[in-house]
């Protein structure tokens, strides 16, 4: 009988603890569903015809959360379930100019509407003075200013593709060099790490081997590095300011003493396999790597943070 | 009578079709590039601009160089130029129209279209503040530009890309004339 009211108020508890637990999830997922708006709208093009494809994005101002969609055939978008706030929309489309408006804002249990007209892509060249019908207040094709109305000649307008093909190399090789710099810096600290125990008193000759080669992949990586910033093309009439001078002037220091540098190492190498004691010139080899390597150091940091 | 009325009409029509321009007589643009390393801001006051306004319509061009911006770093502005199509598209262009009506208002919401590195983009809505100072109107704002928009690669320093993010703060003294 105990046994039976027991299992009779245990099942009762159940049922409640339940039944409770579906209120919560139904309230909570109503609460969710309540807490949101949509944004919606048809993408058509200057005359009116809908386009087909496009895709819309929404940027949520606040959280830079984005969502997209594609626009159907009859050239309508619809976002769902979005969360209440200003949203920037973005309407890209293949032969279109991309369309980029803000703020618009989404309410709760609202369907905002945007509807929007995208303008043909100009090809090229200066945009002509025709009206720009995707915007409502586009420039009227009677009185817009030109260029020319600027004064600016065309030499100041028109474009030199061969400059950008230099300029576009230039970057290249830079970017190699940048990064060839990156790769050099490990092999650079390994080889003044393991310095001290290649010249010290010990008579092994394993740390002394790896100095070696490591200094000489430093060597060959540096000479790489340094190739592609020697080699990039120069850009006339570019005044130089900034980091980047700071950048050149450790080249003066680091350039001569990746050269002096091996070339005292090999002599300190040969007077420690004699068994000798470092002496004479050959002392120099670790302050001069030591400069060197700070240098370097100097020229990657002075490029890579703003002082 | 009648006669007086119909000139004065007419002359009163004339006088609102009347052309009016607007010069940019000072300038300063600047982008602002963000980087993990760095907080870039590239300068420049070398913007050409004028508004024509005719029946209560006003157009506006402003040009200017993308060579000019100044961020205090000349490696990284030929960095900029190049990924910008600089030297292919040597000017940034801005047009948009705005009602006669809107040289009277402390804010206003302006259509732009930005052609840049070889992209046409227009902003709608791009909110400015207007500051009225005689014949003069002293305009700043904001374009919240973005690299994507004008499909230009972000670029890279030690591996890590900058935002995609380059806001463009406007602040521009208008003359009319």
């Amino acid at each position: 009988m105990r046994l039976k009211t027991w299992k009779f108020w245990s099942d009762r508890l159940v049922d409640v603890a339940s039944t409770t637990m579906f209120l919560i999830l139904a309230t909570s997922l109503m609460a969710q569903v309540a807490e949101t708006g949509a944004l919606a709208g048809t993408i058509t093009d200057s005359s009116g015809a809908t386009v087909a494809n496009a895709t819309v994005t929404a940027t949520n101002a606040e959280t830079g959360q984005i969502r997209t969609a594609r626009t159907g055939a009859d050239g309508s978008y619809r976002f769902d379930q979005l969360p209440p706030g200003s949203y920037v929309l973005k309407v890209e489309a293949t032969g279109f100019k991309t369309l980029q408006i803000l703020p618009t804002t989404v309410e709760i249990n609202k369907t905002t509407v945007r509807d929007e007209a995208l303008g043909t892509k100009e090809i090229g060249g200066e945009p002509t003075a025709t009206p720009q019908e995707n915007l409502p207040n586009a420039p009227s094709s009677t009185t817009a200013p030109s260029l020319s109305d600027l004064g600016l000649t065309p030499e100041q307008t028109q474009g030199n593709p061969k400059e950008q093909a230099l300029l576009d190399k230039r970057t290249h090789m830079l970017k190699i060099h940048q990064r060839m710099g990156l790769i050099t810096t490990i092999p650079l600290i390994a080889t003044v790490i393991l310095g001290p125990g290649a010249g010290g008193k010990s008579e092994g000759t394993a740390a002394r081997d790896a100095h070696v080669a490591l200094g000489a992949l430093t060597g060959d990586l540096y000479g790489i590095t340094a190739w592609y910033a020697i080699r990039a093309p120069r850009i006339k009439g570019a005044p130089k300011r900034g980091p980047i001078r700071f950048h050149e002037a450790m080249a003066w220091i680091h350039g001569p003493g990746m050269v002096l540098t091996p070339i005292l190492g090999a002599l300190a190498f040969e007077q420690k396999n004699n068994g000798e004691r470092v002496h004479g010139i050959a002392r120099a080899h670790g302050p001069v790597a030591i400069v060197t390597a700070g240098a370097f150091g100097a020229a990657l940091l002075s490029v890579s943070v703003k002082f | 009578m009648k006669r007086f009325l119909i000139a004065f009409l007419l002359a009163l029509s004339v006088f609102a079709q009347t052309d009016t321009q607007w010069v940019l007589q000072q300038s300063t643009l600047t982008y602002h590039v963000s980087h993990p390393l760095h907080q870039t801001d590239g300068v420049s006051h070398a913007a050409k601009g004028k508004g024509v306004c005719h029946a209560g319509q006003c157009d506006f061009l402003i040009a200017v160089p993308v060579k000019s911006f100044d961020s205090g770093d000349s490696n990284r502005d030929l960095h900029m130029l190049q990924v910008t199509r600089g030297a292919e598209f040597p000017m940034v262009m801005v047009r948009t129209r705005l009602p006669d009506s809107d040289s009277k208002a402390a804010d206003i919401k302006a259509d732009l279209e930005i052609q840049f590195a070889g992209q046409t983009v227009a902003y709608k809505q791009v909110p400015f503040k207007l500051e009225k100072q005689g014949a003069e109107i002293h305009v700043t704002g904001t374009i919240p530009c973005t690299l994507s928009d004008f499909k230009i690669e972000p670029p890279s320093l030690l591996t890590m890309q900058v935002k995609n993010e380059i806001p463009v703060r406007v602040d521009m003294i208008w003359h009319q004339q």
